[in-house]
């Protein structure tokens, strides 16, 4: 791995050399931010030292991790499932049953396998620029880092051994910034590869040709068509299991007040693959950007579907389709909210539900709760990605405690809570 | 190609020869560890040395971060590599929560009452406090700038702005982004002095 990191430190000197000798005397942007961000904490009346809050490298023990805190309805219950994998997000699972995790800071990918009923953790890789997007094809994980494309064939039989790879990096031919673009991939209903490029500032002057789209690729890299644009920086999609249509999460921007815009659930319509999602103009219901101005700035802008909350950071979505949780939750999403940064008053930190609705849109409902103290402004955790198990549970991920929590259902307790419930 | 990197090899082997027989990280204690640190970045976590960095309070955090993600191969310099090689998750926070112990000094370098007030007004406009709060004592991820050394200053805001080191997200690149060569002087002469 330490030959390719090589190669990514020098795309980065490369870049940041040429944008300094372009704009050498640049007005000066605000902390945090990159040099072609207009944001203006000043002017959002927002505190100014508010910051994203830092994620332990560290593993937490497991009699620390949170799980007393966790609430849910009637008749469904949490367990650790597993523990000791610092950072972890992304969650997939090959054929043969390995979950494989991806990380931002860290830089590492897990490979978590299951034996005599317990969970074994390994760093299966290690010195990745932000590894968060893995899809799994055909036995071949596939590994999207920033600029950074590799696919390892045969993975689950290669777990103390993977090797470097299969880079596809050329033919994927993706921007090195990196600011959102820490990658989220799936493949679709079609066997295509599909990947997000975010916006590289938190609000400015994209180029559309290449910044705030999701793409799809051939597996190899091949034949890249635009779905959506005007994406500020999704990092969660899934395909409803009924009409196959593409939903897709999105982080609203910052700076612009403790009230939002507000997050976004999308979807693209059959047919409107690369339809246009308004950044930087036109945020969330129909809201004019207040740094970047155009008239008509929501003309021709899809709305959203949902709204999912200021801040709240909605990263990865799920369409439930198993046989474990009751009829109700079947074909509907699960939305796992990161939690706010930007907001004085924290929310989200929670996992809800987007039950959709025949004309295209979804309606938010809380499903796990429990991890934010409104009162003491504290969260204990931070779930971000979702997976269903073959048996129909469910995973939630919580990158601060690098935990996975198992959620599965039960009639019988569910049937003995609903009489405590009339008192 | 840096001087720091010379001299940290050059000491790095002093220190490795100077424990028992070229012992590696994991059979050394703490104690022991603490004193292959002090070789370099001084004794009391005050470095003495050309473009090393004073560990004296630091917040234990940063600490923690930096030796993690230097371990990883995350974070690159080369002449830490075999020291965090085989470093454990708690070796590094009681490596991390010692040096956040440790009283800070100045480092002996001539500060410039001029630049230092020059880079007040920079730090002033770059809002450097809101991170790494008004006494510059650091907190959390974000290190204490307060009696730094300033040659190490100068050293790592450049390896930010060239892309060769960036932090938790590239909040630090994009803070001094457009900075000259006598801005970061600035800077460093201020923070040192604080």
């Amino acid at each position: 791995m330490k030959g390719l990191s090589r190669t990514a430190l020098l795309a980065g000197s490369i870049a940041g050399a040429f944008v300094l000798s372009i704009a050498p005397a640049l007005s000066q942007a605000p902390p945090g931010l990159s040099a072609l961000d207009k944001s203006d904490p000043a002017a959002s009346k927002q505190d100014a030292n508010l910051k994203p809050h830092a994620t332990p490298p560290i593993v937490t023990p497991v009699d620390k991790l949170p799980l007393d805190k966790l609430k849910l309805p009637a008749g469904f219950k949490a367990e650790v499932y597993s523990s000791g994998h610092p950072g972890g997000r992304t969650m997939v699972q090959g054929p043969k049953g390995t979950i494989f995790m991806g990380t931002r800071l860290l830089g590492r990918v897990y490979a978590i396998t299951e034996k005599d009923g317990k969970r074994e953790v390994r760093t299966l890789l290690q010195g990745l620029t932000q590894p968060n997007g893995l899809a799994i094809k055909d036995g071949a994980l596939y590994v999207l880092a920033i600029n950074k494309v590799l696919r390892f064939d045969d993975i689950e039989n290669k777990l103390d051994n993977p090797g470097e790879g299969v880079d596809l990096t050329d033919k994927f031919n993706l921007p090195p910034e990196i600011h959102h673009n820490w990658k989220y991939a799936a493949f679709g209903p079609d066997g295509k590869l599909y990947i997000q490029v975010g916006a590289n500032c938190n609000i400015c002057e994209i180029n559309p040709g290449i910044h705030g789209q999701i793409r799809r690729y051939n597996p190899d890299g091949s034949g890249m068509e635009i779905v959506a644009r005007g994406v500020r920086n999704t990092v969660g999609f899934d395909w409803h299991p009924v009409t196959k249509e593409l939903w897709f999460t999105d982080n609203g921007r910052d700076w612009a007040g403790d009230a939002g815009p507000e997050d976004e659930l999308n979807r693209v319509a059959k047919g409107q693959e690369g339809a246009n999602y308004g950044f930087p103009y036109c945020h969330a219901n129909g809201i004019p950007d207040p740094d970047i101005k155009k008239p008509n700035a929501c003309a021709g802008v899809v709305m959203p579907a949902a709204l999912t909350g200021p801040h709240s950071a909605g990263l990865g979505i799920l369409f439930y389709t198993g046989e474990m949780f009751p009829k109700t939750y079947q074909n509907v999403g699960f939305i796992a909210r990161r939690g706010s940064w930007n907001k004085a008053q924290k929310f989200g930190y929670d996992v809800v539900l987007a039950r959709t609705t025949p004309d295209g849109k979804a309606k938010i409902e809380p499903f796990m709760t429990g991890l934010l103290d409104d009162k003491k402004n504290e969260f204990f955790g931070r779930p971000v990605y979702l997976l269903q198990m073959k048996d129909g549970s469910m995973l939630v991920s919580d990158e601060q405690n690098g935990a996975t929590y198992r959620i599965s259902y039960d009639a019988k307790t569910a049937a003995q809570a609903a009489p405590a419930k009339k008192k | 190609m840096q001087p720091c990197l010379k001299i940290g090899r050059s000491l790095m082997l002093a220190a490795v020869l100077s424990s028992s027989g070229g012992a590696f990280a994991q059979t050394l204690t703490l104690p022991e560890r603490i004193e292959q640190c002090g070789t370099c970045h001084g004794e009391d976590g005050n470095s003495k040395l050309e473009n090393i960095p004073s560990l004296a309070g630091q917040p234990a955090f940063f600490t923690l971060n930096a030796l993690i993600l230097m371990r990883e191969g995350v974070r690159k310099v080369e002449a830490m590599a075999p020291f965090v090689k085989d470093l454990k998750d708690a070796d590094i926070q009681a490596l991390a929560e010692h040096y956040e112990k440790l009283t800070p000094k100045p480092s002996g370098e001539t500060i410039d009452p001029a630049l230092a007030e020059r880079g007040a007004k920079i730090s002033a406009q770059r809002r450097c406090e809101s991170c790494h709060l008004p006494s510059l004592a650091g907190q959390q991820q974000m290190p204490r700038l307060a009696k730094q050394r300033i040659d190490y200053m100068i050293y790592a805001m450049k390896q930010y702005l060239t892309d060769q080191r960036t932090g938790a997200d590239t909040a630090m690149t994009a803070s001094i982004f457009g900075l000259r060569d006598d801005d970061l002087a600035a800077l460093a002469h201020y923070a040192a002095g604080k």
